[in-house]
Order: structure tokens, then C-alpha cells, then sequence
């Protein structure tokens, strides 16, 4: 290892598949795959009409989050309807980030190059590229569910308000423009904690290798947990306020 | 622009793969976690009432069982009195006549005996009178030859 820190912004392409860039992040994005539909596979095999342990655990969480969804949504069919969509946003981020600091994910495992360590393995939301991914399909799911609820043209007269005088049509624009920033709040929140958190991390191993990583690490991790449930329920609400009437319809 | 997606290493290809990624997990989780344990949950929920319904016909069905039972013990009850009463009824009914035939037949027995000794003692008089004139007659022989001698 050089000596000092290195810090990359962007997750390294490793190589390069015919003509497809596999970076680190891909690949861990790919483990985490693996691992969680490994894990729905094998617990749909155990599945019993009378549950063991992790079992009953996973029908309570799903139980509370659709009881939570439905308070939100208003309706237990919506909220039948938009769980799995939130659920796997949850998941997935969820797994993605508390895999950050597993050994062999970060700085510690990776091929040596010319710049120093090029880790195999980098946590998916400290690569832009995930959550802004991640937040393309929030934002494309909250606008669909607009059209589909509201119709197209009440849908846009939430950004296009001629009937409301100017006032109304500024509202409309700021709305169209807030709309379209959640596309970089979403990837940004959640890249940036996470890549913040790896930093810091780090840094301290930097200081005090032995003892100061290891409180920050469970720190980061419980960060990462935050983070997905904020990216899930930001998105829920998104979809509520979808689903609504328009401001001034009503 | 291309500058910032430049820093960010922002690449279409590998947005589309984490897309498609977000995709594949979410349909696979949808196949394999959600909708077989919403399955589960239905199937678990109709169980429960099913369950709940069985216990409420089986305590009906016990309370129902509990009066009949009562009612039937009831009904043996009386039946065992009136039983008792009528086996009571029989018995003082034998007792009486049995009462009855034997002092009857002890009343028998005691006139019969008193009857046999009466004859017993006339006999024994008319006996005993006999012996008396035959004794007589015996002295008066006896007085007379010694007259005679």
C-alpha cells in the first residue's frame, strides 16, 4: 500500500467486457444480487403455514410495512400495489450498504496498479451510478403513477398551470423544477453518505487504526440502514403526493 | 455537464446495468419473497378463521351438549325416584302381608295346640276315671271273696 490516502470519487472500471465497463461497484452490485435472492430463494423453500422464527420476523416486517403503507397511501390495494417496488428499493440499498465494510469490500482486497490498490469490491452506493440509477426509476415510477392515476393532462396541469394566473403558473414551474431536482437529491443523498462514510472511515483507520474504525463502521453501517429507509419512503411519499389532486384542483 | 459526469464516473452503460440490476432483483424478490409470503399470510389468515369459526360451532355445539346431558341426567333422576319409591312401595306392601300370614299362622299354630291339649286332658280324665272304677271294682272283688271265706 502507498503511503497516504487515497480517495476515488468514481468507482474503477476492473475490465472491461466486450466493450462494457465492469467497475468495482458493478460487481459488488452483482454479490449483492446473488445474495438477495439467494436468500428469498431459500426462504421461500422454508416458507410453512407455521412459521419458524425468521419466518414469523419477515411476515411481521412485511405486515408493519404494508399496515404503513396503507396509513400513508390511504388504500390497502395501493399499498399492496407499490409494496414490492418499495420494499426492493429498501432491500437492496439496505443489503447493498451494510455490506460496506464486510472484510474484502473497500481497500483491502484488489488488484495492484500503477496508482496503488484498485479495490475488487466497492459498496454500490458509493458509485453515482447506483443511485442515480435507483432514483431514474423512483422518479419514472412516481411520474407513471401520476398519469395512471390522474390522467395525462390533470398530471401536467400540476406543472403547466395556465388557469391560475401567474402566480399558478409559477407554482406549476417550481413544481415541474422540484420534481426534477429529486433526481439529484435522491442520488446524491445516498452516494454522498456512503461515500462520506467510507471516507471518514478511512481517515480514522488512517489515525488510530485500531481502535477508532471499528465504532465508526457500525456507525456507517446504521447510516447506510437510515439511508435506504429515507430513499424508500421519500419515493412512498413521492407516490402519495402523485396520486393526489393536484394543488388548486379541489 | 460532461465534465461533472466525467468526475462522478456517470456512464450510461453502467446506469442501464444498474437499472436492469434493480430490475432483475426486483422481480426476482417480487416472484420469490413477496408474493409467496403474501400467499402465506392469506392462506395463514383463511386458517385462523377457519380455526376461529371451528372453536366457536364446538363451543356451541359443548353448551348444547352440556344441557342435553343435564336434562338427560334430570329425566334419570326422576326416574330413579320414582323406582325407589315404587320398589319401597312393594316391599312395605310384602313386608305387611308377610306380617299378616305369619301371625295367622302362629294364631293357627296356638289354637291347634290349645285344642290337642284339651283333648289331651280329657283323655288323661277319662283314662284316669277308668283306672278308678276298675280299681274299684278290683277292691270291691277283693271284699267280697273275704266275705265269702
Amino acid at each position: 500500500m502507498n503511503s497516504g490516502i487515497s480517495v476515488v470519487l468514481k468507482a474503477t472500471p476492473l475490465f472491461s467486457l466486450w466493450g462494457f465497463p465492469i467497475t468495482n461497484s458493478l460487481l459488488m452490485t452483482w454479490l449483492v444480487m446473488i445474495l438477495l435472492i439467494g436468500f428469498a430463494l431459500l426462504l421461500r423453500r422454508r416458507l410453512a403455514l407455521v412459521p419458524g422464527k425468521l419466518q414469523a420476523g419477515i411476515e411481521a416486517a412485511f405486515e408493519f410495512a404494508l399496515d404503513y403503507m396503507a396509513e400513508v397511501l390511504g388504500t390497502e390495494e395501493a399499498a399492496r400495489r407499490f409494496f414490492p417496488l418499495v420494499a426492493t428499493i429498501f432491500l437492496f440499498v439496505a443489503t447493498a450498504n451494510v455490506l460496506e465494510f464486510v472484510p474484502g469490500v473497500g481497500e483491502s482486497i484488489g488488484f495492484a496498479s500503477a496508482t496503488g490498490l484498485t479495490p475488487l469490491l466497492r459498496a454500490p452506493a458509493a458509485d453515482l451510478n447506483f443511485t442515480l440509477a435507483l432514483a431514474a426509476i423512483s422518479f419514472f415510477v412516481i411520474e407513471v403513477t401520476g398519469i395512471a392515476t390522474l390522467g395525462l393532462f390533470r398530471h401536467l396541469s400540476r406543472y403547466v398551470n395556465l388557469r391560475g394566473g401567474p402566480v399558478g403558473f409559477a407554482v406549476g414551474v417550481i413544481e415541474l423544477l422540484s420534481n426534477l431536482g429529486r433526481l439529484v437529491s435522491f442520488s446524491f443523498r445516498l452516494f454522498g453518505n456512503i461515500f462520506a462514510g467510507e471516507v471518514m472511515v478511512l481517515v480514522a483507520g488512517f489515525f488510530l487504526p485500531y481502535v477508532l474504525p471499528a465504532p465508526l463502521m457500525g456507525f456507517e453501517m446504521f447510516i447506510g440502514l437510515i439511508q435506504a429507509l429515507v430513499f424508500a419512503m421519500l419515493t412512498l411519499f413521492f407516490i402519495k403526493l402523485a396520486i393526489m389532486e393536484p394543488h388548486g384542483a379541489h | 455537464m460532461n465534465q461533472l459526469f466525467a468526475a462522478f464516473g456517470i456512464d450510461w452503460k453502467l446506469l442501464i446495468a444498474q437499472a436492469v440490476n434493480f430490475g432483475i432483483v426486483l422481480f426476482a424478490l417480487w416472484c420469490f419473497l413477496y408474493a409467496p409470503v403474501m400467499r402465506m399470510l392469506e392462506k395463514r389468515r383463511t386458517v385462523v378463521a377457519q380455526g376461529v369459526e371451528d372453536a366457536r360451532r364446538a363451543a356451541e355445539k359443548l353448551a348444547g351438549a352440556d344441557s342435553a346431558a343435564a336434562e338427560r341426567v334430570a329425566q334419570a333422576d326422576t326416574e330413579a325416584e320414582g323406582i325407589v319409591a315404587r320398589a319401597r312401595q312393594a316391599a312395605s306392601a310384602q313386608s305387611t302381608e308377610i306380617v299378616e300370614s305369619a301371625r295367622a299362622r302362629a294364631e293357627a299354630l296356638a289354637k291347634d295346640a290349645a285344642l290337642r291339649a284339651e283333648e289331651e286332658k280329657a283323655k288323661a280324665l277319662r283314662e284316669s276315671e277308668r283306672e278308678v272304677a276298675r280299681l274299684a271294682i278290683l277292691a270291691a272283688e277283693k271284699v267280697m271273696r273275704e266275705k265269702a271265706v
